[in-house]
Parts: structure tokens; C-alpha cells; sequence
């Protein structure tokens, strides 16, 4: 088999954070091949650095076992090494032939859409992909727009195909189906990087590299290895997940949404006639690919967002035309999906992050002035209790790592909520041991008495957690079903917007 | 050969003071190249703006005299900025401050200085802050940007006050038109003189400075504004009221501008004139921003703008080299401080391309 890409002795730093030390590796032709790893253990230093857009501190780079250095990714892609990102870079506004050519560049004045059309349809038929040379890229789904972004560096002949966490926008039909195109390229001779924290899709590689650390942990053959082992690798310890499922009998209605109707900026409707309940000692598992409306919701809960039409109300009081701040004073804790945007000040100390909000509380104030002794030692107490690893409250919050601060968003919202908790995305990129605290802090509430609206994209997020999982597409809610009757394939088919008759987020 | 910049992780104190004192000398360096295109003797001017601006004790008290307003503006740039909200109204404000001390103080011809001072200090503060308020209920009312709304505002006080001396009711009575000036206040409403030209306008700016510190480090409004600036959306999500967070910086920007008016009013003029009160706003915009956005800086700031504005008279006298010089001087500055910022936070690599 032979050698693609050879990575010897890469190592980069940021200050003082080693994010590579001296990774070696080769990628074959003809072999998907995983980088697994934790978030912060090198993955996408890696993959940047194989791509051009990071520059090693020290090490080399060899394609076809001639020695290379790539100072930009538009070298990489002269070398035949094409990258898809998390976040498309693609022009909404074009059509898919416009966006394929834009990444071609053109010869001359004139763009020859005769042949690259022709192209188009090959490669579209090749991989099994229904995509109109002239549709509008913002108009298509987001599954179909990945694909736009993989035809477009296919166009340009890459050899070497990089994709980083291709799948979290995916459903998982459609993330079957783009393994399913990936194992094609492979065999057509190509090499795949494929980055990836979900186990499923790492046991579908030919060979999986394990980072931890910025170090190179394991380098294995699939096939010889397993999930388990994997799984240890990675954290450096065993993870043992075994929850205690308090299933009380859920109690009084926290949450009620009664047929919610919500624009989005453009005007169009994003929640459309949406109705949900949640009870204390429940948590409601939200199911739904990214952007069908989830973020919108827990905004308009919070009233952050107005209402077009419909109802809610939190613990039997209606809150439809109250403000954020009468809904968290009704003890309504929030942790968002975005949590540097939404839940934290970045260039805050802890102790400011955790304050805020009730920074104008007597208790942490002494006349105008804030007393900041009261603070300090409030903040150091909460970090103590929520395991916050920081050399003290007054790091700034956007020197941490993200699940340090995923848990100062926990020990200001846990400790000040009172009845309901609406989580969105809790464990969105966090690491196995952070997650598995994420569902601990969140049982125990739940066993508090909390009702508990719990939003995620990682499906084993919800099947763990949730007494009900409710299934959102297009701003409505398409069906209601339990962990224990369903399995992610019935999940996934509603999620791609396969009404299930019946289907009702009411409490039953 | 390539160049590129790279991000910095750690910049430190040193390295960004550094960075600040290269940008105001190469302000100055690039001011020499303007100096001699206008073939002037580079030397003799230097010297002759120094000696203006610090040379002896009465140059010394004259920067002082114009440093005064300028901290002012300074701070009321810096509240506003602190907060990410882009009003640039200060201009106007310290016109509509002059204008309402101005109002205050003539209308109380025969008070005593105790009485009627602070009601003039109370006016100025009323006239600029009724200025960036009206640019704030515009933003929270009917989201218009408060780029746009203030510097309409600017437009509109300056030929309100344009049109009220130049035959309206504050034109100085017995004189032609042409002088576009109010009569002199009466001597009981001028701020008293600490030493020479130096009046307790001073003793304002420094306690204005002193307070601002406080207020953005030690209190829950300050808190409150820093937050504004740095994550507007966190804040809303915790439930704060931010249009009544704008309310409050804007107006605290507008009282601390319209103050610069006042203060130059009873302190230096004792006379309302539209040109002498031209440039104290956009000038506190560059020293502000050249301060770093801290009052500290913004003090030594203006006390150096002051130096370079009060020594540009002797300048003048010396070498010929028009006044106007000077504000090109100060733009300079900016822009290279502006580069200096990004030189502290990025550096230059090199690397021979094959």
C-alpha cells in the first residue's frame, strides 16, 4: 500500500499550551483513516497543519515520499489535498455549478460551464447524489450543501480528502450514507482523513490514530481494535457510564408551550405552532438536526425572542409577555448551546461569569460599589462545588478549556435555578469525563424535582438521559417517544421529517 | 520573501508600552517629513513646540489649561467606547454644554460664584447629556445607529448655536454681526484661577478621571457598561436591561462632554463663540482611543495633545509652520498608535519563499 502523506515529527505550540508534540503518522492511498481523539487533544491542529493553514513549530511533511512544505492551503490543494471544514465555505447566494467553479477558478474570461456541468453529473452519479447543477446552495439542505462542498475539491482532482467532524450536521441516515460515498473514494484509490469523536463512525475506518494530549497515542488497525479499547485510549483511563435512573412519577407541569408561532430574523417562521410540556421530574429530550428551530426555542423561552402567536407559561404562570428577567426570577436556569456568545463575557474573570446577572444583588454589593471580597469568595466556593479547574476566580473565562467552562455556565445556572433547567447542547464538544459529569449534575436535578428540557445533537446524549424524547423538524414538533421503544434509526427518520401519526409533546 | 502576521498569545505590559511610545515618536518622525516639505527648519520648530508645550512654568500651565477639556472628552469617548456603542457626539455635546452653562450663567448675572458655578457646571452637564440621550432613546426606540444619529446631532447643535449668535437672541448687542460672539459673563461666574492662566477647571477633569476609574472598575454600572462592551448578548440573556444600560453610559458620555464645554466656558472664554470650542469633541475621540481607553492614559494623553496645541502657538511664531499643522500632527499619531495596537498583538514573521 502506498504512502500518501507522511507527517514526521510535528509539534506546534500556543504559549504555553502544547498542542502538538511530535506526531508522526502516514496516510495511505486506497485507506480511510480516523483521527479520534478528545476535544483539545490535536485533532484539528493536526488536520491544519496537513492542510497548510497551521504551521508546524518543527517536523515534516512528505507527499508520495517527496518532501513538501505547505505554507497555505491553496498549496495543499496543488498537492492534491482538499480539506472540508465544520463550517462550509460556500457562497448561499450562488448555484451549485457557480460554487464548484469558484473553487475551480476559472481560465480566462469566461467560465466553461459545458464541460464542468458535464463533470458535475459524473461525479453526482459516481457517489450516488441527487444535486441540480442550478439550485440555489442556501435553498438546499444541509446535508446536500456538504456535498456541494465535497464536489467542489473532488472537481479539483484532490488525492488526499480531509473532513473534519463531517457528520454533526448530519442525521444519520445522511451520515450513513456519506460513509457509505467516503468507503468509494477509498476504494477508487483515494486517501481519507476523516476527524471524529463518535465511536460509530470511527470503527468504519481502515485505520484510527488516537491523539491525547497532542500526543500520539496509538496508531491501530481498525479491525484489530475495538470501541472499548478505543474509548480507553482517549481518556487516558476507563469510563465506566452507569447512571442511576430515578423514573419517579413526573409531577406538576414546569413548562407548558401551547402552539408557539416565531419568525426569524429574515421574517420566515422558524417555530411553527410548537407545543411542548415539560414536568417536575422529567427531563424532555429535544431530537432534531441542527437549525430546525432548537436555538430559537430555548431563546424564546428565556424572552429573548417575541412571540408571534401561542402561549407559555412556567410553573402555571404565564410568561408570554414577560421579560428574561421575570423568567429567571421564576427560577428558570439556562445553559446555552453557544456558551462563549450566550452564556459567557470571555474577557470576565470567573468570579465576574458566575455573579452575573445578579451583580446588583445587596449581597455582593456595598453601596454603588461591588464588594468584591463577597464575590471572590462566592465564586471560590461555587468552584470548588462544580469542580472548576482554574488557578483561581479571577482567570479570565476565555483562557479555559471548554469544559471548564461549560462548568462555570453549571455553578451560576444549577445553583440558582429553583424549578425548571433548559439545557441545549450540554455536552457539545466536551470530553468523555466532562460529559459524563454534564449527566450526573443533571440527574441529580432532575431527582431535585427539576423538569428538565434537554436539547442534543448526539443522540446518546438523549437515550441515556430522557423519560420522553421529542422530535423537532421545520419548528414543529413531529412525534414524542420513549428511550426505551425507539432506536436511532426510528429517531433519525423523524428527524429527517417522517411524521409519526400521533406523535404529541403533551404530557400524557 | 514573505511576510505574515501572526497572532500573539501572551503580549505583555512592557511590549505594549513599548509599542505606544514607538507610534507617538513615529508620529513625530512623520510630522518632521511634513515640516520639511513645508520647507521649514525641522530643528527650530521641534524646539520651539517644546518650549511652548513644557519649557517653563507658565508653557506648563498653559498645556495644562488646554489638556483640560480634552480629558473631558477624553473620558467621554472612553465611557461610550468601553461600552462598544460608536457615538461619536461629543462634538456637539460640548457645544450643547457651553450653551446651557452659558444659558445658566447669564441668566444669573448678580449670584455669587457658589451659587452660580455649580449651576452652570449642572447646566453643561444637562446640555450634553440631553444630546447623547436623545441619540440613545433613538437607538432603544427605533434601533437607529448612534454613528448616524450623532453625528446628525453634531450638524444640528453647531448651527443652532451658529444662528443664536449671528443675530439671534445671544448676539452681543452694540457690536456688528460679523464677530458671531455672546457678550462677556459677568466676572462673578468665572472659575476661579489656581496659578496664572490655570483654572479650577483642572481639579474638574482630574476628579472627573478619578471617578470614571472608579466607576468602570468598582461598581455594578460599571460592570454593567464593561459587560455592554465585551458580550452584549450574555447580558440579555441574564435578564438585563440593556436599552436602560445604554441610557446610562450615553447620558454619562454626554454630561462628561457637555462638562468640557462648561468648563471651557467659565474657565478660559467667559464668552460663547462657536470657534473656540471647534475640535474638543473629535479631539477627545483620538485621546481616548490613544489612551488605551483607560483614564490614566487618557490624562497623560491630553496633557501631551495639550503640550502639542499650546506649543504650536510658539511654533508658529518661531518657524512659520502654520497651527494647523499640529492636527495633522495628532492624526498622525492616531493612526500610527492604531498600528502600534496591532503590532502589539500580531508580530511579523519572515520566511524565504523556495
Amino acid at each position: 500500500m502506498t504512502v500518501a502523506l507522511q507527517a514526521s515529527g510535528l509539534s506546534k505550540r500556543y504559549g504555553d499550551v502544547v498542542a502538538l508534540d511530535d506526531v508522526s503518522l502516514e496516510i495511505h492511498a486506497g485507506e480511510i483513516h480516523c483521527l479520534f481523539g478528545e476535544n483539545g487533544a490535536g485533532k484539528s491542529t493536526l488536520s491544519g497543519c496537513l492542510y497548510g493553514y497551521v504551521q508546524p513549530d518543527s517536523g515534516e511533511l512528505a507527499i508520495d515520499v517527496k518532501p513538501v512544505k505547505l505554507r497555505s492551503p491553496a498549496e495543499a490543494l496543488r498537492f492534491g489535498i482538499g480539506m472540508i471544514h465544520q463550517h462550509f465555505k460556500l457562497v448561499g447566494r450562488l448555484s451549485v455549478i457557480e460554487n464548484v467553479l469558484v473553487g475551480a477558478g476559472g481560465r480566462g474570461l469566461f467560465l466553461d460551464t459545458k464541460t464542468a456541468r458535464r463533470r458535475l453529473a459524473e461525479l453526482c452519479s459516481d457517489y450516488g447524489v441527487e444535486l441540480s447543477p442550478d439550485a440555489i446552495v442556501e435553498e438546499l439542505p444541509v446535508g446536500l450543501q456538504q456535498w456541494v462542498e465535497i464536489i467542489k475539491v473532488l472537481f479539483l482532482g484532490v488525492r488526499i480528502l480531509i473532513l473534519d467532524e463531517p457528520t454533526a450536521v448530519l442525521t444519520p441516515q445522511e451520515s450513513d450514507r456519506l460513509m457509505a460515498a467516503l468507503e468509494r473514494m477509498r476504494d477508487a484509490g483515494m486517501a481519507i482523513v476523516l476527524i471524529s469523536h463518535k465511536l460509530r463512525e470511527v470503527m468504519r475506518s481502515d485505520r484510527v490514530t488516537v491523539l491525547r494530549a497532542g500526543k500520539l497515542v496509538a496508531s491501530l488497525r481498525t479491525a484489530e481494535t475495538s470501541p472499548e479499547e478505543l474509548s480507553v485510549l482517549m481518556v487516558g483511563r476507563k469510563v465506566s457510564p452507569s447512571y442511576d435512573h430515578n423514573r419517579e412519577a413526573p409531577g406538576e407541569i414546569v413548562l407548558d408551550l401551547n402552539d408557539v408561532y416565531v419568525n426569524g430574523e429574515r421574517g420566515h417562521r422558524v417555530l411553527d405552532g410548537l407545543s411542548i410540556q415539560v414536568r417536575s421530574h422529567e427531563i424532555v429530550g429535544l431530537a432534531g438536526v441542527a437549525g430546525n428551530g432548537q436555538r430559537e426555542l430555548f431563546e424564546t423561552i428565556m424572552r429573548v425572542r417575541p412571540l408571534e402567536a401561542g402561549r407559555i407559561s412556567i410553573d402555571g404562570k404565564d410568561v408570554t409577555a414577560s421579560s428574561t428577567r421575570d423568567v429567571i426570577d421564576l427560577g428558570v436556569g439556562h445553559i446555552p448551546d453557544d456558551r462563549y456568545l450566550q452564556g459567557l463575557i470571555g474577557s470576565f474573570t470567573i468570579a465576574d461569569n458566575i455573579v452575573l446577572g445578579r451583580h446588583h444583588d445587596c449581597a455582593f454589593r456595598k453601596g454603588p460599589f461591588l464588594d468584591r471580597k463577597a464575590i471572590s469568595s462566592f465564586a471560590t466556593d461555587r468552584m470548588s462545588e462544580y469542580r472548576v479547574a482554574a488557578r483561581d476566580s479571577a482567570a479570565r473565562v476565555d483562557r479555559l478549556s471548554g469544559g471548564n467552562a461549560q462548568k462555570v455556565i453549571l455553578a451560576r445556572e444549577l445553583q440558582r435555578s429553583t424549578s425548571l433547567l433548559l439545557a441545549n447542547q450540554p455536552t457539545r464538544g466536551l470530553d468523555v469525563g466532562v460529559i459524563d459529569y454534564v449527566y450526573r449534575q443533571l440527574l441529580a436535578k432532575k431527582s431535585e424535582g427539576f423538569g428538565i428540557l434537554l436539547a442534543s445533537e448526539e443522540l446518546d446524549d438523549l437515550m441515556t438521559l430522557c423519560d420522553r424524547i421529542a422530535v423537532i423538524h421545520r419548528g414543529k414538533i413531529v412525534g414524542v417517544v420513549e428511550p426505551a421503544a425507539t432506536t436511532p434509526q426510528h429517531l433519525g427518520l423523524m428527524m429527517a421529517g417522517q411524521a409519526i401519526p400521533g406523535g404529541d409533546a403533551r404530557a400524557h | 520573501m514573505r511576510i505574515k502576521l501572526e497572532q500573539r498569545h501572551a503580549s505583555s505590559l512592557l511590549w505594549q508600552g513599548m509599542s505606544y511610545g514607538l507610534a507617538i515618536l513615529a508620529g513625530f518622525a512623520a510630522t518632521a517629513v511634513l515640516l520639511k516639505l513645508s520647507s521649514a527648519d525641522v530643528s527650530t520648530a521641534f524646539a520651539a513646540l517644546l518650549r511652548g508645550a513644557f519649557g517653563s512654568q507658565r508653557a506648563v500651565l498653559r498645556t495644562l489649561v488646554d489638556a483640560t477639556p480634552l480629558i473631558l472628552t477624553g473620558l467621554a469617548a472612553l465611557v461610550v467606547f468601553r461600552a462598544r456603542i460608536w457615538s461619536i457626539g461629543q462634538e456637539g455635546q460640548v457645544y450643547a454644554g457651553a450653551m446651557g452653562a452659558y444659558w445658566v450663567a447669564s441668566s444669573l448675572p448678580d449670584a455669587p460664584l457658589f451659587v452660580v458655578g455649580p449651576l452652570a457646571m449642572a447646566g453643561a452637564i444637562l446640555g450634553g447629556a440631553t444630546m447623547s440621550g436623545i441619540a440613545a432613546v433613538l437607538r432603544n426606540r427605533y434601533e437607529v445607529n448612534e454613528i448616524f444619529s450623532t453625528v446628525m446631532l453634531n450638524y444640528i447643535v453647531v448651527y443652532l448655536l451658529s444662528w443664536l449668535l449671528s443675530g439671534g437672541p445671544w448676539t452681543e448687542a452694540g457690536t456688528t454681526v460679523a464677530y458671531h460672539q455672546t457678550p462677556l459673563l459677568a466676572q462673578s461666574a468665572w472659575l476661579p484661577q489656581l496659578s496664572g492662566p490655570l483654572h479650577a477647571g483642572l481639579l474638574i477633569a482630574i476628579a472627573a478621571a478619578i471617578s470614571v476609574h472608579l466607576l468602570l472598575e468598582r461598581t455594578s454600572a460599571g460592570y454593567d457598561m464593561r459587560a455592554l462592551g465585551a458580550n452584549q448578548t450574555a447580558l440579555r440573556f441574564m435578564g438585563m436591561d440593556v436599552p436602560r444600560i445604554v441610557l446610562v453610559t450615553m447620558l454619562l458620555s454626554g454630561a462628561l462632554a457637555g462638562l468640557a464645554g462648561g468648563v471651557e466656558l467659565l474657565g478660559v472664554q467667559h464668552r460663547l463663540k462657536a470657534d473656540y470650542l471647534f475640535g474638543l469633541g473629535y479631539g477627545g475621540i483620538i485621546v481616548a482611543m490613544v489612551g488605551g481607553l483607560r483614564p490614566a492614559g487618557t490624562v497623560a494623553v491630553a496633557i501631551l495633545f495639550g503640550g502639542l496645541s499650546s506649543g504650536a502657538v510658539d511654533m508658529r511664531i518661531q518657524s512659520g509652520v502654520p497651527d494647523s499643522l499640529i492636527q495633522a500632527m495628532q492624526g498622525t499619531i492616531l493612526l500610527f498608535v492604531l498600528c502600534g495596537t496591532a503590532l502589539a498583538r500580531y508580530r511579523l514573521t519572515w520566511s524565504s519563499a523556495k
